[in-house]
């Protein structure tokens, strides 16, 4: 009998992490935690003309009085931040010992939980080739359990198609929040354009690239015949030492690519193993910091 | 090719296998991957190196089925012929005569026997199994040590037990009980593994085509006692000591032979026997009280066994010699007798007319020997012997028939130790009785016509030396001898009637009592003398008679009759032994037995085994770089 994805083992890590993401990351950020957006705080951030249809208890009168011209104060407005988890579940994440998807699904819940407990809303929205509705705008740690009964049940199968999903998501979800994306990125190019399509709209991105220590340094020889576990597409090959080699070069290259891409928009960026325990990994992306800008 | 194990084709499923496990090895595996993505752009990227992988799969299939081959063969044990391979009836004649104790320096210091056994193991190795086997000793005499068998192993372990024997062997013997045990066998062989040394085997293998000479040995390095011979010089109180020493090698040897009495040294003779010679002497031993004479050659050879001989000296006791005659006819025979002092006691021996001799009584048991010259006693007495000179008693066997006259005498036992040293020539006899001998008795001297004219009568209680003439009737030639003839006589009778047993036995022969054991005598105590002590054995009395057979080591022996002691010494004594030069076979053994041959200096089955185990490692350095797959 294989161990409970969710056991109160896990419950008291996030306890623990939810504590170190106070201390290194809520904690100081809070008072930065501010929209660009100008609304109705007490802090003073500019002037504009009067039209039409504007509050007029925002009218700087002193100004009207010196300069004989209807201006509006503006003022900076203290904005709601969400955490929206984009869950990978495709057919190509349930691979791997241990496996990849329950090593997501872990750090999903975690950072849900962190998310739920620290800033306004935490929502985690499975995808596939569509955006599932998953659970959003959960406020407060109560939620935890339903979230972890969620993804307990949740299934991984079928394709990936996170350009569709993004702009799925986009349309959905209007308010930039802090998105974190966990998948695999297979088909770099059009995993890249989704991102960009979030990024356009404001989004704060986070990128969790999981891979199973398998994929990474896979351990086949000889005549084989390989299936992809989306698509169920076969390949039959003769693999050799020096292909392996040119394997694990290339699936190097592509982490790599995706890392540079993270760099170069200024989005986070970690490579999730599944032989790494989620608390380990999910502390090391606290310290590295970029998960809340 | 032919295979001594084919039990090995049993592993020949085991190339099947391989086949199977390689079909397996190749046979497509399936594997899910998360994505294609990478592997089809690696497969467009090295499908041309693939096919030279899969070439490089069948180079490792070639490499096991060669490995396998190997491995069978290896199992198998092949030998490499012609034709087909007959499973044989073979009878193994292993000699472990004294010859075979020789030591081989160069070959590890082992003995001729152990180099034997080691053919012997090495042979029945590179026959088939299917072979039948038989082992026979070839020592003093043959004997099967193991039946018929294929069991290899128990041949092996029987032959580890044979030992050496300090004894002449008889391959002759040995070869006709092989023949004997092998009628009604299928393709029957006698292989004899010998130095040869203890028989003519050349002549053996010529007689007989199924006889195989496997030789033994190389050295030829040896000086040897053959023969050791005694005889009592009474007048001198000394002892003759007849030595003859063989050098069995080619190059001429020097050396001392060393003359110990009851381990005193009392000469030293130097020796220089040519290659091949043998060097003969007769060496006067001046020891009254007698003793144990060791003979040694103080040089160390390739067989020690026969660097030693034994003998016993006796100790010179005038004999009691009555003569019973005519007074007018004894003076000649008296003269003889007088003239063999100190043989003969001068106090105790006397001239006795028939009456006189009579009337002695119980005293006529004191002489040794009693003369009885043209007269008959009533009875003639008990032990010792006598000498009936033309006439005789009626209890003796042997009938008149008639006379002769003017004949001609011919010594026809010229060795017999009674006519030793005679020299009748053209003696002639004027007048002779006619005798027909109606029981055994040894006929020493016939007329021309084959008439008995002298004639020795035996039996244990008593002796009887008989002419059928009187000495006055012969011509000078005659005369001139007869004195030498009463001496032997003497000499003759007092040995064999003091002595229990013989004084000389060569190796393995029977010690057998000469004189019947008083009754109240159950068992006789044997002593081993040798240089470190003694060893004592009591051996039964059976009818007055006993035998010991316990002489298969060369020294001296005491028996202890009674109050009584005789002593014999045991000796190798063969020429045949000591000349260890080994013989050669016209045909080398192993070509008629299609042995198995090396390969590269190895036998077969371990170069195979050796071929095996470097592909082995070949294929898992090939393996392990990536070289095969």
């Amino acid at each position: 009998m294989s161990d409970p994805l969710f056991d109160k083992d896990f419950l008291k890590k996030l306890d623990y992490l939810n504590l170190i993401a106070k201390r290194l990351v809520f904690g100081r950020q809070q008072a930065l935690r501010q929209s660009t957006k100008k609304g109705a705080s007490t802090e003073f951030k500019d002037f504009r003309n009067y039209v039409h249809g504007d509050e007029p208890r925002h009218i700087d009168w002193a100004v009207y009085a010196r300069l004989d011209e209807l201006v509006i104060k503006l003022f900076r407005q203290e904005e709601e931040l969400d955490l929206w988890v984009l869950l990978d579940n495709s057919g190509s994440m349930n691979f791997g010992v241990p496996s990849k998807f329950d090593a997501v699904r872990r750090i999903a819940g975690a950072l849900a939980y962190i998310g739920m407990c620290n800033m306004d809303s935490a929502g985690v929205l499975p995808f596939s080739t569509e955006l599932s509705d998953g659970r959003s705008r959960m406020r407060g740690r109560r939620c935890i359990f339903d979230l972890l009964e969620f993804l307990t049940r949740l299934n991984s199968d079928g394709q990936t198609d996170l350009a569709h999903v993004a702009r799925d998501f986009v349309s959905r979800v209007r308010r930039p929040g802090l998105v974190v994306v966990i998948s695999d990125f297979y088909g770099l190019q059009n995993s890249q354009r989704a991102i960009d399509q979030l990024r356009f709209f404001k989004h704060q991105i986070y990128i969790i690239q999981s891979a199973s220590p398998w994929e990474i340094n896979p351990s086949i020889r000889g005549e084989m015949r390989l299936t992809d576990a989306e698509s169920t597409e076969h390949c039959d090959l003769v693999v050799s030492d020096s292909m392996l080699r040119v394997y694990r070069r290339r699936f190097e290259e592509f982490h790599t690519q995706m890392r540079k891409y993270a760099m170069r928009y200024s989005i986070g960026y970690s490579l999730a193993t599944s032989d790494v325990p989620f608390d380990e990994f999910i502390l090391g992306v606290l310290q590295k910091g970029g998960l809340v800008a | 090719m032919n295979l001594l194990s084919p039990a090995a084709l049993w592993l020949a499923p085991v190339a099947a296998a391989i086949i199977a496990l390689y079909l397996l090895k190749i046979k497509r595996r399936y594997e899910t991957v998360p994505s294609l993505e990478f592997w089809r752009q690696l497969v467009s990227e090295t499908q041309i190196r693939s096919l030279f992988r899969r070439l490089k799969r069948w180079l490792s299939l070639l490499l096991w089925l060669v490995i396998a081959a190997c491995l069978l063969l290896a199992v198998g044990n092949p030998v490499f012929t012609s034709s087909a391979m007959k499973p044989q009836s073979i009878v193994v004649i292993i000699d472990n005569s004294a010859s075979m104790q020789t030591i081989e320096e160069a070959d590890g210091g082992r003995s001729r026997l152990e180099l034997a056994k080691a053919a012997v193991g090495d042979i029945l190795g590179q026959r088939p199994v299917s072979d039948e086997w038989l082992l026979i000793e070839a020592s003093h005499q043959a004997r099967v040590l193991h039946g018929f068998t294929r069991d290899k192993r128990a041949v092996l372990d029987t032959i580890d037990d044979v030992t050496p024997r300090t004894v002449r062997g008889d391959l002759q013997a040995a070869v006709a009980l092989a023949d004997q045990l092998l009628t009604d066998k299928d393709q029957p062989r006698i292989l004899i593994v010998s130095d040869g040394a203890a028989g003519d085997v050349r002549k053996l293998a010529e007689a007989d085509r199924r006889i195989l000479h496997w030789p033994v040995g190389r050295s030829d390095d040896n000086l040897g006692i053959t023969d050791i011979n005694v005889r009592a010089l009474h007048e001198r109180s000394a002892h003759f000591v007849f030595l003859r020493i063989t050098n069995a090698s080619k190059a001429d040897v020097e050396a001392q032979a060393v003359f110990e009495v009851d381990e005193t040294t009392v000469k030293v003779e130097p020796l220089l026997v040519a290659g091949g010679e043998e060097w003969e002497k007769t060496v006067v031993i001046e020891r009254a009280e007698g003793g144990v004479l060791r003979v040694s050659i103080d040089r160390a050879d390739a067989l020690l066994a026969d660097n030693e001989a034994f003998a016993v000296l006796e100790p010179a006791e005038p004999s009691t010699v009555f003569l019973v005659s005519p007074p007018d006819e004894s003076f000649f025979i008296e003269q003889a007798l007088l003239a063999m002092q100190p043989l003969v006691d001068a106090e105790t021996s006397q001239t006795l007319s028939l009456q006189e001799y009579e009337a002695l009584g119980q005293l006529k048991n004191h002489a040794d020997v009693v003369v009885f010259n043209n007269c008959v006693p009533e009875t003639w007495p008990v032990g010792g012997g006598a000498v009936f000179i033309n006439r005789r008693p009626h209890d003796i066997p042997a009938r008149t028939t008639g006379h002769l006259a003017n004949v001609r005498m011919d010594v026809t036992e010229p060795e017999h130790p009674l006519m030793r040293y005679l020299s009748f020539g053209s003696a002639s006899i004027a007048a002779a009785e006619r005798v027909e001998i109606l029981q055994d008795a040894q006929v020493l001297a016939r007329s021309a016509d084959g008439d008995p004219l002298i004639f020795l009568y035996q039996r244990p209680e008593r002796q009887a030396l008989c002419l059928t003439f009187d000495v006055l009737e012969t011509d000078l030639p005659f005369r001139t001898s007869f004195p030498l003839l009463l001496r032997n006589a003497v000499t003759f009778f007092t040995s064999q009637q003091k002595r229990w047993i013989g004084g000389h036995y060569v190796t393995h022969q029977v010690v057998e009592s000469r004189r019947h054991v008083l009754p109240e005598i159950e068992e006789i105590t044997v002593v081993r003398l040798t240089s470190a002590g003694s060893e004592t054995e009591t051996i039964p009395v059976t009818a007055g008679r006993f035998w010991f057979n316990g002489t298969g080591t060369p020294g001296v022996l005491r028996f202890e009759i009674g109050e009584d002691d005789a002593y014999c010494a045991i000796n190798l004594n063969s020429g045949q032994e000591s000349n260890i030069a080994p013989a050669r076979p016209q045909q080398p053994a192993e070509d008629v037995l299609t042995l198995s041959r090396p390969i590269a200096g190895v036998v077969p089955w371990l170069a195979f085994a050796v071929a095996g185990g470097l592909l082995i490692c070949t294929e898992w350095f090939t393996y392990h770089f990536r070289w095969t797959e």
